[in-house]
């Protein structure tokens, strides 16, 4: 019994950590291919704003507020994170710099656990109207508050306090501040990270034990599952392919991207099959995709797997898909490039040997391997009454490029993150990814030097590049486990390894995007979603899990079109 | 007769109860206008526009509205019994045991769950009822096929009454306890005299001693009946066990919370108030009725 409370209790740990890191990890997130929208509209709202603006006065965006400043904040915190001595995620070698040299005093209003109980409390926040200076909210919340009228305009602070640096990366990452604009007003600084692609992650020493080569087709993966699991590579327990926890969706929505982090994404879209987004259909319509017959298709497969044992006996039950990956039980599972920062670490720690690698697949019939492009990602935003707006676009400059000499000094051989950064929001060029991958890679096979990385406008990657040699050991294109040294230079063994990894495998994946119609709520789904959303899950799930019959996807689509759906679609049409 | 001075005191020690009662529970109260308007939390409730009984209306169309509601009132009556029953025959089946050192120890043991959040007791569950935890291991063991008990829609109601039970029952069965010990013990050696049997002692002296207790709490639980429990169910369920588990309470925090359909989330929870209000009113009058219990 206390064995397995005490386990309990570290994969109620674990999971915690890892929905802590699943945002914040995916740093340098980007990819050039997300975005084609032109930016025409904004640099014109932007052109529009300067020309109202009183005369000229010229700000240093790197310069020290003449008072103390202070910034409220609502704050996430990972409940595991050790700090130093007696430092807290309010009181560190981050805010203290911040307040020492930038006269920025950052106070929490309230801290939550990152994850479900932090997004609870913003939600609250947000019914409440108790709102901090600045948060970071998710799509959904950011769209409730501006209808709320809760957010403060930030265009004229934006053109004023922003960095010519932080004002290129939005230039760089065209359509991001338009889609943060209404009625011309600028109410939020988003993130950068763009949808990443779904990898199939593969235990490669496990392949090579028994003479079989990566996937391809679902195939493919079904044979590799189905040897993984008879010849017992993860123990006597060994399962197939992990997924979807307890609490968790089967594939990432148009509402609720989770960058396709342990989820079954991949096996519908091999199959075609976009359920969760909204796509066109043969008409060129808006359609649902969970409503299309492609759906029923892969949820068939699915059925199949898990009958065969396939895929988890216990998906959408399992307390943490983490544990099991981490414990060496399971030898499969989806999730974009970053994965190798959040699990695959616990994993190698248990057994140094664990060679997990990245594959572009499953393909389609066609040869083609898909992805959706769930948006969704993070927001700062800045109240209405907040009456320093201007401190918060200030320090989202500094976090990126306001790192003086005494920063370095002071944070010395420490790591600092997500958890001593308030208001931490992941920042880049719109090929930042790809730069960082390709210099890196260039970099240890001597095509190119260390002071040909761009150090102004990338410099992650310079930095990642002056640590690389100490990381990767010869023969320099090829990423197998054994090829890093793990514990030369451990603060940057899983930078390196995530992005030569993770990273290069999915700069070079060949990706059919599909993108979803919608990326909001419309009128209707402000009523009926948690309806609709909960036919879908429950009918899903019981589908794969054979409580129900495949036919019973049949009764989903007319009850889920006679319940609102079909109202909801027509609104999305009127959206195109 | 209370004299005026006497009346005064009483008054006063009132004061900070009533303070207390005003601000976390009347006050509070004016958020149920949320259930009647269009909720907009930039203007407030006061200035939302009214929108009439729209949510009410919207709420009886969902198919949802009658599942969650069966199951809210099937697992919150059947806990009800359970809590009620378990209790009183472990308490009197450990009242017989004269080893008051073993006694003891048994009482202590079986409370402490009731000290365990629920967090930790449903994680504690899900390994238990795994498909490769104990209870399958048994159950393979014994030539039977692996269940998955948290993903079957039937099994979970069960799985939910008897883990509350199991965590509840020691700590409910103080209350027989206590009762039990003010039983008079002449009327035991009065009875042993008189010839009477154990089995006598109990059906005669024991139960009909404790009965008044007995019906107290189950008409106060009563009022308990829409509490099927958040926190619990909250830990335990996933979307396959939606028709049998999910409840007015975790349905209105999805609603509420997570999809932020704030007016219709409070009609939901503002029926289940009324509905609640209703039956504490008739429990308590049973409860006067009974067992001549009254608080005023």
């Amino acid at each position: 019994m206390k064995r397995s409370a005490l386990l309990i209790l570290a994969a109620i740990l674990v999971a915690v950590s890892l929905t802590a890191c699943a945002g914040k990890n995916g740093n340098s997130g980007n990819n050039a291919q997300s975005s084609s929208s032109s930016p025409s509209n904004e640099s014109s709202a932007q052109s529009s704003s300067e020309n109202s603006a009183t005369p000229e006065e010229v700000i240093d965006p790197f310069a020290k507020f003449a008072e103390p400043t202070e910034i409220s904040i609502g704050r996430s915190i990972d409940p595991n994170y050790k700090f130093e001595g007696s430092d807290t995620s309010e009181d560190n070698i981050y805010t203290r710099w911040l307040k020492d040299k930038f006269n920025i005093v950052v106070k929490h209003s309230w801290e939550a656990a990152a994850g479900t109980d932090y997004q609870q409390k913003v939600s609250l926040a947000i019914s409440s109207n108790d709102l901090p200076d600045a948060m970071v909210v998710n799509e959904t919340q950011l769209r409730q508050m501006v209808k709320a009228g809760q957010l403060a305009d930030l265009n004229e602070v934006y053109e004023k306090y922003a960095s010519p640096e932080l004002k290129a990366v939005y230039d760089t990452n065209p359509g991001l501040l338009d889609s943060v604009t209404f009625d011309g007003k600028l109410y939020a600084l988003p993130e950068t990270t763009l949808p990443s692609a779904a990898l199939t992650w593969i235990r490669k020493d496990w392949l090579d034990q028994l003479g079989l080569q990566p996937p391809k087709s679902l195939q493919d993966l079904e044979t590799i599952a189905k040897a993984f699991i008879d010849n017992k590579m993860g123990g006597e327990k060994t399962i197939g392919i992990v997924g979807t926890q307890q609490g968790g969706t089967l594939y990432s929505t148009f509402l609720n991207s989770t960058d396709h982090w342990y989820n079954f994404s991949p096996l519908f879209f091999s199959n075609n099959a976009y359920p969760g987004i909204w796509v066109k259909d043969q008409d060129g319509n808006a359609a649902y995709g969970s409503i299309l017959p492609e759906t029923k298709t892969a949820l068939a497969m699915m059925r199949d797997w898990y009958a065969k044992g396939i895929l988890d006996k216990e998906l959408g039950v399992r307390k943490s898909t983490g544990e099991v990956v981490a414990s060496g039980q399971s030898g499969i599972f989806f999730g974009p490039w970053w994965s190798a920062y959040n699990n695959i670490p616990d994993n190698i720690k248990n057994d140094p040997k664990a060679n997990w690698r990245p594959y572009a697949a499953p393909l389609d019939a066609a040869g083609k391997f898909n992805s959706n492009q769930a948006t969704g990602s993070s927001f700062v935003v800045v109240s209405k009454k907040a009456k320093h707006p201007e401190a918060v676009i200030k320090m989202t400059t500094l976090h990126k490029w306001g790192k003086d000499e005494d920063y370095k000094k002071l944070t010395e051989g420490k790591q600092i993150g997500s958890n001593e950064t308030p208001l931490f929001l992941i920042l880049g060029a719109g090929d930042q990814l790809e730069y960082a991958v390709n210099s890196l890679r260039k970099y240890l096979a001597g095509e190119i030097k260390l002071d040909d990385v761009d150090i102004i406008n990338y410099g992650w990657a310079h930095e990642m590049a002056s640590h690389a040699l100490k990381v990767k050991k010869e023969p320099m294109d090829d990423y197998d486990i054994q090829y890093f040294d793990q514990t030369t230079d451990a603060g940057f063994f899983t930078h390196i390894y995530a992005h030569l990894n993770g990273g290069s495998t999915f700069v070079d994946a060949d990706i059919n995007w599909v993108r979803s119609i919608a990326t909001a709520q419309t009128k209707t789904m402000e009523t009926r979603w948690t309806n609709l959303k909960k036919l879908e899950d429950e009918t899903f799930f019981k589908i794969i899990m054979g409580t129900a019959e495949l036919d019973s996807f049949d009764t989903f689509v007319k009850e889920w079109k006679d319940q609102g759906g079909d109202k909801i679609t027509e609104e999305v049409n009127a959206l195109k | 007769m209370l004299n005026k001075s006497f009346a005064k005191h009483y008054c006063l020690m009132l004061l900070p109860g009533l303070i207390w009662l005003f601000f976390f529970n009347l006050f509070p109260m004016y958020g149920i206008l949320t259930a009647f308007k269009d909720f907009n939390p930039g203007i407030g409730i006061l200035k939302s526009p009214w929108i009439g009984w729209e949510n009410f209306q919207y709420m009886f169309e969902l198919n949802d509205s009658k599942i969650i509601f069966r199951n809210t009132v099937a697992i919150a009556f059947a806990k009800m019994v359970g809590n009620l029953i378990v209790p009183l025959v472990f308490a009197l089946m450990l009242n017989e045991v004269k080893n008051r050192m073993f006694s003891r120890t048994v009482q202590t043991a079986v409370y402490l769950p009731h000290f365990l959040s629920w967090v930790i007791v449903a994680g504690m569950m899900l390994d238990i009822f795994s498909y490769s935890g104990p209870v399958n291991q048994v159950l393979s063991g014994m030539g039977f096929e692996r269940i998955l008990f948290f993903a079957d829609a039937q099994m979970f109601p069960f799985l939910v009454v008897g883990s509350d039970i199991w965590k509840e029952f020691g700590f409910n069965a103080i209350i027989f306890f206590a009762a039990l010990t003010s039983i008079n013990p002449e009327m035991y050696e009065a009875a042993a005299i008189d010839g009477a049997s154990q089995w006598k002692r109990l059906t005669r002296i024991t139960i009909p001693s404790i009965m008044p207790v007995t019906v107290l709490l189950a008409t106060l639980s009563l009022g308990n009946i829409l509490n099927a429990g958040f926190d619990q169910i909250f830990n335990l369920y996933s979307p396959m066990v939606y028709s049998t588990g999910d409840i007015i309470d975790t349905w209105v925090y999805r609603a509420g919370l997570i999809d932020m359909q704030y007016g219709l989330a409070t009609a939901v929870g503002l029926l289940k108030s009324v509905v609640g209000l209703c039956l504490i009113t008739v429990s308590y009058s049973l409860a006067y009725r009974f067992a001549n219990y009254r608080i005023f």
